[in-house]
């Protein structure tokens, strides 16, 4: 079993990091759009989207049978479908693959929850460390006013309601964000994630994250089909 | 008081455990399920509350696991994190509750049989103790035992012959009773490593069920009375395992033409995440 930055492959991995709100995963769809314009075969790949699990961890979730330790485990499972049969063969085929989350939000969310820091780490040891990782970070005010708008109230794990720390969603949310940001930070200097200043335009964010990638994708192979 | 053999999950009050957890192990078919249906009435006369469980029962993945496994598709690590979020569960709403209320917890397999699975799928030992550190420590494990010669006949006027009890995603050939006895014979001397390392007791299961049952019912009745416990067998030493230049172990199979299995080099890459 290879480990974290063992691996070699001749496809990039880009993830994007972040607390709900921070704009990331809009991001991320405009830098699929721009790569795959750019002709690279580019794949996306999300958090909690194996079809063997999905479904699992959406019940659990639903019926609040989830303690931090089987929220943990089954995301680590969902997770591992997508490494074993997805990402890890898409990058060995070169391809340009994007993940929106990935083990750092495993590493925020479980730690938060009580869960060995050590220990989950050690879980998500196999997964293949990324190109970039780019954490956008945004005060959680900001985080707060986006997330405001255009929807009405939050979920139970979502909002860390079983952590017990508010009985308000929304003051829970806040709470349980506000702790999320502290692990991101300090897995900043951890993992040499790339912090991008989420408070800035859309634009300027987006121009910034395509210097980046494409400094990394000098020599990754344009993957064309014919039309 | 109880211990894990690693972290302790969040929540988890290891004080005033104060009921049994008793481990029944071993390779599929030996019998296992047939003595805890004698067991727990045997238990039961005694007046001792028993709840019973086993691998893929819990309310969360039990039917996921079943589910996925039918369509063979699950990858080596993706199946071992998926009994370890099964075992989580029950370890969480039924063997630690049934503990704290006194009950004798009867388990049919524990993390040990997942180890040795996944051991020969090519998860590496550290990941996988690891990813199980969790797993309160039993007070005893009973491994019922049973060469491959005497497993055979046992499987074959049960069940027959099962996809994954002949370790048929391994491929290790392309008949199922060949598979069937490469796969046993080398779970079984991954066993035997767990046996010695975490103390297993164990028990000759080629003996009939009534001599099973009685040895098992002795082991049990040692620990209920909480006297110190003399090893029913000794284990004999098993082989030294192969080292691999990087120093990871080799899944030995026993297998005829090269090739086949997960062990040899050029095939692994497409079996397991290496």
């Amino acid at each position: 079993m290879k480990r974290y930055s063992e691996h070699r492959f001749p496809g990039k991995l880009f993830v994007v990091e972040g607390i709900d709100g921070s704009g990331k995963s809009t991001q991320l769809m405009l830098l699929h759009q721009w790569l795959k314009a750019e002709g690279y075969g580019v794949v996306f790949s999300e958090w909690n989207s194996s079809p063997l699990v999905r479904d699992i961890t959406k019940r659990g979730k639903k019926k609040q049978m989830l303690s931090p330790a089987t929220f943990s485990l089954i995301h680590a499972t969902d997770f591992a479908d997508r490494m074993e049969r997805n990402i890890i063969p898409l990058l060995k085929a070169g391809a340009v693959v994007l993940c929106d989350r990935y083990i750092y939000t495993a590493f925020a969310r479980d730690v938060v929850r009580g869960m060995d820091p050590k220990w989950v780490r050690e879980l998500y040891s196999y997964a293949v460390k990324p190109t970039v990782m780019f954490y956008f970070r945004v005060p959680l005010e900001v985080a707060m006013k986006r997330l405001m708008n255009g929807r009405n109230g939050f979920k139970y794990y979502e909002a860390g309601m079983d952590l017990e720390l508010s009985e308000d969603p929304e003051e829970s949310f806040q709470m349980f964000q506000g702790r999320i940001i502290e692990e991101y930070d300090k897995m900043v200097p951890e993992f040499e994630l790339t912090v991008v200043d989420a408070t800035l335009p859309i634009e300027v964010e987006q121009a910034q994250m395509r210097q980046v990638v494409k400094s990394k994708l000098a020599q990754a192979k344009r993957l064309r089909v014919a039309p | 008081m109880r211990e894990a053999y690693g972290v302790v999950l969040p929540g988890m009050n290891l004080a005033d455990l104060t009921g049994k957890l008793i481990v029944i192990e071993g390779t599929d078919g030996v019998g296992r399920s047939t003595q805890i249906d004698l067991l727990v009435p045997w238990l039961e006369q005694q007046g001792r509350a028993v709840v019973d469980t086993g691998l893929s029962r819990s309310a969360l993945a039990g039917k996921g696991i079943k589910q996925a496994k039918e369509g063979h598709t699950l990858g080596p690590l993706t199946l071992s994190l998926f009994y370890a979020t099964d075992f989580a569960d029950r370890l969480e709403t039924e063997i630690v509750p049934a503990l704290r209320a006194g009950f004798v917890v009867l388990t049919d397999r524990y993390i040990y049989s997942l180890m040795a699975r996944a051991m020969l799928r090519g998860i590496d030992t550290g990941w996988l103790r690891n990813a199980y550190s969790f797993a309160l420590k039993p007070d005893v494990v009973f491994y019922l035992r049973i060469g491959v010669d005497d497993l055979i006949p046992r499987v074959v006027f049960s069940r027959g012959f099962d996809y994954w009890e002949s370790g048929m995603d391994l491929h290790p050939s392309e008949d199922m009773y060949e598979s069937f006895r490469k796969y046993q014979t080398a779970l079984l001397a991954r066993f035997d490593e767990l046996a010695q390392e975490y103390r297993f007791e164990v028990i000759d299961a080629s003996a009939g069920v009534e001599t099973v049952f009685r040895q098992l019912r002795q082991g049990i009745a040692g620990v209920l009375s909480g006297e110190p416990r003399e090893p029913l067998f000794a284990v004999e030493s098993p082989k030294a395992p192969a080292e691999e230049p990087g120093g990871r172990k080799v899944v030995e199979m026993p297998v005829a033409s090269k090739g086949a299995v997960g062990a040899t080099e050029p095939k692994k890459e497409e079996k397991v995440v290496s």
